[in-house]
């Protein structure tokens, strides 16, 4: 690819003068989208203006006047959603383009400052703490409201992990490596729960032709809770057959879904946990102490499955 | 020497590839586009980057395997004996990578990247070996080369970038040892070097020589603008030679030459900004709002008032003033720039952006089990981000 190959497919016939006129000003760069810049620009002033405000308010709780904080607070908040909802497209089941470019924007400041609202309110008053988790069920369910009367991607994951935060269970890689993912011994059986049931919700509504486009994000979601959860749950080693069986389960409808919805994101979930699943399965019974056999068996597996791949590489075809 | 690969069919999976985002933004016609498939063929087995991820991670546990083989045989013999068997089973690992998957239309597939690190690993860490790790020159100087050869011939990127960095570091390390004035004079080396590899990239694209190297010479490109900026920003002039040269500064003294670092730090993305938009020039563009952030970050270093929170609201509000004005400034397209998205990049997706959203603030929500700081925790998800 070259600044002359649109001049080539020109004068070899595959694209109109007026099709080369076009396509030509964006490659020699005449014209120049600065789309991904600005948007980039605008989510970052989002996540620091957000995370900038919510410590100022923390560290100055008592100082500020808590009412008049929240107030602030509340008015900036009403005023995005005010702004959203007086713009907003009519509902459609349809994915909905934005009305302008920052209106999406403006929609994931107010989900943000709510949360930070809310978090305050919390550790200021303390009458939500005994209802902590009554609370984060209302923030889960005005998210998925707002995700889907304003057709946001983003709030919509936003949701689904104030859901997940409801069932306690944590859907962030920095629990993950922190080692507080799921901290108490049975919350993989929960989220291995919590992820099969709005996996099955999320495909009901496809099936529906419900914002299909959110598809992605829920099965996103829930395959790798529910393959964390179920590998989690076969090293504590008690019932491993059990969730053995359910992570080749989950592998077998993750590859169906993958070739479903065109994403070789599952397929590669669903490959690395099942290997995972199958390592450990031979370690527990085969063999335990050769270690030549060990090395025996990656080349054997790994260079089994390079081949597998590429000689059925046509059922692995993106065809979008 | 040349590439690995063939050339016309390099370019076609090219041609190819942007012909299909012309189609998906409507430029082009469905009939026309598999018109120019048809025409622009090339035999590569290049599947999609999930799966090259697969084949990545399955070839680095497949040649693991073999290398635990390999160390079994060798295990017991001394250390140059070792060294040198990773060389020969290296080289032997490029060998391969050619034969056996490259002649077998093998392009950037996952399994290609895979032997060629594991190749490049094995060979540099064999000669330093030999060397017993001491000869600092003679490492960084093998680095170079290999990681130069694995970017020119098999048009790496992950490589190119390693080679540009190591490059770097080799210049750094050469004036280091010099000692003396040649350690004071590393700043300006710096700037007069990469702007004259900046220039010769520049007009190496211009004539289109290379042309199959074009994304390797973009990287260079970009990786050259940050490195002239490194060399002239302050805040990285001062800590190296804080924790390089020995430098000591007192109480209201600064480090030598400290005027002109300053004004480079304020220069230097100013300068960056004003070519990128008057040569609509998009690599300078996006370098430019990098190292705006870091000079920002350089003079917040110094001269802090001690209220980052104030810092990041107010970088926020900057920001998204910033970003909606220029939005707004460009609903019609102007000096030949649009906020119309032309062409789709590969991460531009709405679904990846969710996820970073998800992982940025969502995952920190208050869960139930936190009772004792509720709340709290919603901040903290943000406070990842304020390396700012």
């Amino acid at each position: 690819m070259t600044k002359e190959t649109p001049k080539e497919l020109f004068e070899k016939g595959f694209i109109t003068a007026e099709q080369f006129q076009k396509i030509d000003a964006i490659t020699s760069g005449k014209v120049v989208s600065v789309f991904y810049e600005l948007r980039t620009l605008l989510y970052l002033g989002v996540m620091l203006f957000t995370a900038g405000f919510g410590i100022l308010i923390y560290l100055n709780i008592g100082e500020l006047g808590h009412m008049l904080s929240i107030i602030a607070l509340s008015v900036l908040t009403i005023t995005c959603f005010g702004y959203a909802f007086k713009h907003a497209v009519e509902y459609t089941h349809e994915n909905v383009k934005a009305p302008n470019p920052y209106y999406d924007y403006v929609v994931l400041l107010g989900a943000l400052l709510f949360i930070t609202v809310q978090g305050y309110i919390q550790f200021q008053y303390g009458f939500l703490t005994d209802n902590l988790g009554f609370s984060t069920l209302l923030t889960a369910a005005f998210f998925f409201f707002i995700a889907y009367r304003l057709d946001h991607v983003g709030v919509l994951s936003l949701a689904i992990t104030a859901l997940a935060s409801f069932w306690s269970i944590s859907v962030s890689p920095q629990k993950w490596y922190s080692g507080n993912f799921f901290s108490d011994s049975h919350l993989y059986n929960t989220a291995i729960f919590f992820s099969t049931v709005l996996s099955s919700i999320a495909v009901a509504l496809t099936k529906r032709e419900i914002k299909t486009h959110f598809t992605f994000t829920y099965l996103n979601f829930c395959f790798l809770l529910f393959f964390v959860g179920s590998i989690l749950g076969l090293l504590e080693g008690e019932l491993w057959g059990i969730y053995l069986l359910a992570i080749y389960a989950g592998s077998v409808l993750a590859f169906y879904v993958a070739r479903w919805k065109k994403s070789f994101l599952f397929l590669l979930y669903a490959f690395v946990a099942a290997y995972i699943a199958t390592t450990y399965f031979l370690a527990r019974t085969i063999f335990a102490e050769a270690i030549e056999i060990w090395f025996l068996y990656s080349i054997a597996s790994c260079g089994g499955f390079i081949y597998f791949i590429i000689k059925y590489k046509n059922y692995f075809k993106q065809d979008d | 020497m040349t590439s690995a690969y063939n050339d016309i069919w390099v370019y076609n999976l090219a041609v190819a590839k942007e012909a299909k985002k012309w189609w998906k933004h409507g430029y082009v016609e469905q009939d026309q586009l598999t018109a120019i498939q048809h025409s622009y063929q090339a035999p590569f087995y290049h599947p999609n980057f999930t799966i090259r991820i697969l084949l990545f991670i399955a070839a680095l546990f497949a040649s693991s395997g073999i290398t635990g083989f390999f160390t079994l045989l060798v295990a017991d013999t001394g250390r140059d004996f070792i060294s040198f068997a990773c060389i020969v089973y290296g080289a032997a690992s490029f060998f391969i990578l050619e034969k056996l998957f490259i002649s077998k239309n093998h392009f950037k597939s996952g399994v290609t990247e895979a032997i060629l690190y594991h190749s490049c690993g094995f060979v540099i860490g064999g000669i330093g070996g030999l060397s017993d790790f001491n000869n600092v020159h003679g490492i960084l100087f093998v680095c170079l080369i290999v990681f130069s050869f694995a970017a020119f011939r098999y048009l790496d990127l992950l490589c190119t970038i390693a080679a540009t960095l190591v490059a770097a570091g080799f210049l750094f390390f050469e004036f280091y040892s010099l000692g003396g004035i040649f350690q004071q004079i590393i700043p300006f080396v710096f700037i007069i070097v990469f702007t004259a590899l900046y220039f010769i990239v520049k007009s190496l694209q211009k004539r289109g020589v290379l042309k199959l190297w074009y994304n390797n010479l973009l990287i260079v490109e970009s990786i050259s603008l940050l490195l002239i900026y490194a060399g002239g920003n302050y805040f990285v002039v001062r800590e190296l030679s804080v924790a390089m040269l020995g430098l000591t500064i007192q109480e209201g003294k600064d480090i030598p030459f400290a005027f002109i670092f300053y004004t480079l730090t304020v220069l230097i993305p100013i300068a960056y900004l004003y070519f990128g938009v008057k040569n609509k020039d998009i690599v300078f563009l996006r370098v430019s709002l990098l190292v705006v952030a870091f000079s920002a970050f350089t003079f917040k270093y110094y001269f802090s008032l001690g209220h980052p929170e104030i810092t990041l609201t107010i970088a926020g509000i900057i920001l998204i003033g910033i970003a909606i004005g220029v939005m707004h400034h460009l609903k019609t397209p102007r000096y030949g720039f649009t906020r119309e998205n032309l062409l789709s990049e590969k991460w531009g997706s709405m679904n990846v952006q969710a996820f970073m959203i998800s992982q940025t603030m969502g995952g920190n929500q208050p869960g139930v089990d936190q009772s004792s700081m509720p709340g709290g925790g919603s901040f903290s998800g943000g406070g990842s981000t304020n390396d700012f």
